[in-house]
């Protein structure tokens, strides 16, 4: 008989760890990332699509404004999936550098500013609990993720580039370099 | 009078649509029950661009069966869900979704919101009108509330004809202007609230939706994980991998492996997994928090291989870029991968040493 109270508490247990941990994000992380989404959103209405698709047309023209500055402003103001949209408005071969970059983009800011991907937000808030549990604030590991992010994204991007003349001359086809005018 | 089929899409942050609207018989009217009575400046480009004739529903009564589309200002009460109920295509120029105590016939083909001048134009000649449907199944479900409504529309059309009849041109003009700026600021507030409201419902929905269930599933298994002794065993195999600067460089080249990446993918779940196993593993003391960040790239090299077609289709590439785009973007996330944990890795000196 006591084997099984003891297996039916142990049980009981493992999921009463699981509410306690489910609770203990109730009360911080929900509201925090609730409230800042409501006003980022509203941001976003505010601001617009169009301006940002006026600013995109703007920033196709070197490397740094394609690869680090467009895709971390169109992460920041669109989020994710919509911030890989802004591709459009580049010539056919820097679309995929673009998509490379954006979607890191989706990922590395999200410390910082997780309404840009709540849907995956547990790439960055699983790692950030363990920091939370010893005590220590997270923020320094989010900007420091963010600005690593905005380095290495960039270089993601831009050497994507030259992966991507390399499958073209294997595959024996060239896009095009040139926006097309609609 | 030759009538042309318009096409109304949903605005910056609007819900719903495109919505084809076309004059048919007595079914003619463009009719625009907006705060304060003043015409938005979307009416007037879809007048001229559909040839019907808009009517101010708070002056005159329109009957349900001449009204071809309903064009609205509401912020999420009662308005938004009347006409869509009544089967009439709704256009709000508010950015409000499915709300009210009528959301629920609120769809996107009857209704569309955040709408402009931009966002009117002449529609396809064989485009099907949106609500000839609907009209027939709820014609006489919305009867009680549109009398109500009519009532409202009746008393305050009243009350605007006598004020201009009892006073002077003169003071009926200043009169007007000074209604015109308190209605300027009073329409320009509400916009922003609106805004913001429709902003908390959208941050809700995201939150039931997709950060919630996710929360409760990790909880899940982190209780399991601690409360079992699985979690002695995950460290011990994990641990090797991800306790050290050199095991986060061999996780970040497996999931970096082009053949293995768009598999690791999809939702970010394995990702999320993984980080949430590392994140219990540091909360533990096991794994040094300055290695927080290095594992943070490390599980997430293989990041939206699985969504390259995807990402270029947003982008709107074509075929043959999608053909050259997938492998480039694969075999960039391989060339990238370990060296963006290896940055990773050296940017973490000096983080959280003061304990670690």
């Amino acid at each position: 008989m006591n084997i099984v109270v003891r297996a039916a508490e142990w049980f009981i247990g493992l999921f009463q760890q699981g509410a306690e941990t489910f609770i203990s994000w109730m009360g911080t992380t929900v509201p925090l990332v609730l409230v800042l989404l409501i006003f980022m959103n509203s941001l976003i209405g505010m601001i617009g699509q169009d301006r940002i698709n006026t600013l995109a047309r703007h920033a196709s023209g070197n490397p740094v404004s394609r690869y680090m500055l467009l895709p971390f402003l169109g992460a920041f103001m669109l989020a994710n999936p919509m911030a890989l949209s802004l591709g459009r408005f580049l010539p056919e071969f820097y679309k995929p550098s673009y998509a490379a970059a954006g979607m890191q983009f989706c990922h590395t800011s999200n410390g910082v500013f997780p309404h840009i991907n709540p849907g995956e937000l547990f790439i960055w808030l699983g790692i950030a609990n363990g920091i939370t549990e010893l005590g220590l604030p997270t923020m320094p590991l989010a900007i420091r993720y963010l600005l690593v992010g905005l380095v290495m994204n960039f270089v993601g991007g831009w050497s994507t580039d030259f992966i991507t003349r390399w499958v073209e001359r294997q595959q024996g086809v060239r896009l095009s370099r040139e926006l097309k005018t609609a | 009078m030759t009538y042309n089929a318009i096409t109304v899409t949903r605005g910056s942050s609007g819900y719903g649509g495109p919505l084809t609207i076309k004059a048919e018989g007595a079914k003619n009217k463009i009719v625009y029950i907006v705060g304060g009575g003043a015409k938005p400046e979307v009416v007037e480009k879809m007048e001229e661009l559909s040839g019907m004739e808009s009517v101010n529903g708070f002056n005159t009564t329109v009957p349900d069966e001449e009204m071809a589309v309903a064009v609205i200002d509401c912020g999420g009460t009662l308005r938004c869900g009347l006409y869509p109920k009544k089967g009439i295509p709704t256009v709000n120029v508010m950015p409000t979704g499915k709300a009210g105590p009528l959301a629920q016939f609120i769809n996107e083909s009857i209704y569309v919101s955040a709408v402009g001048p931009d966002q009117v134009s002449l529609a396809d000649p064989d485009a099907v009108p949106a609500g000839v449907a609907a009209a027939a199944a709820t014609a006489d479900a919305g009867a009680q509330p549109a009398e109500s409504a009519d009532a409202a529309a009746q008393a305050e059309g009243g009350d605007e004809v006598r004020y201009s009849s009892d006073m002077k041109v003169s003071e009926s003009l200043a009169k007007k202007k000074n209604k015109n700026l308190l209605e300027k600021i009073g329409l320009g507030a509400g916009k922003v609230i609106a805004i913001f409201y429709q902003a908390g419902r959208d941050a809700i929905q995201t939150m039931i939706t997709t950060i919630l269930p996710f929360m409760g599933f990790v909880a899940m298994l982190i209780g399991i994980i601690q409360g079992s002794g699985l979690g002695n065993w995950i460290s011990q195999t994990l641990s090797p991998l991800v306790g050290s600067g050199p095991g986060l460089l061999v996780l970040g080249f497996i999931c970096s492996l082009p053949f293995l990446s768009p598999l690791l993918g999809p939702g970010g779940v394995i990702g999320q997994v993984i980080g949430t196993l590392i994140g219990v593993e540091i909360g533990k003391g096991a794994v040094s928090p300055s290695l927080a960040l290095p594992a943070l790239f490390a599980i997430n090299t293989q990041n939206g291989c699985d969504f390259i077609p995807v990402a270029l289709g947003l982008a709107e590439a074509e075929a043959e870029t999608v053909e050259i785009g997938v492998p480039a973007v694969l075999y960039s996330r391989f060339v990238n991968g370990v060296p963006r944990v290896a940055v990773a890795w050296l940017a973490s000196i000096g983080l959280y040493t003061s304990t670690g």
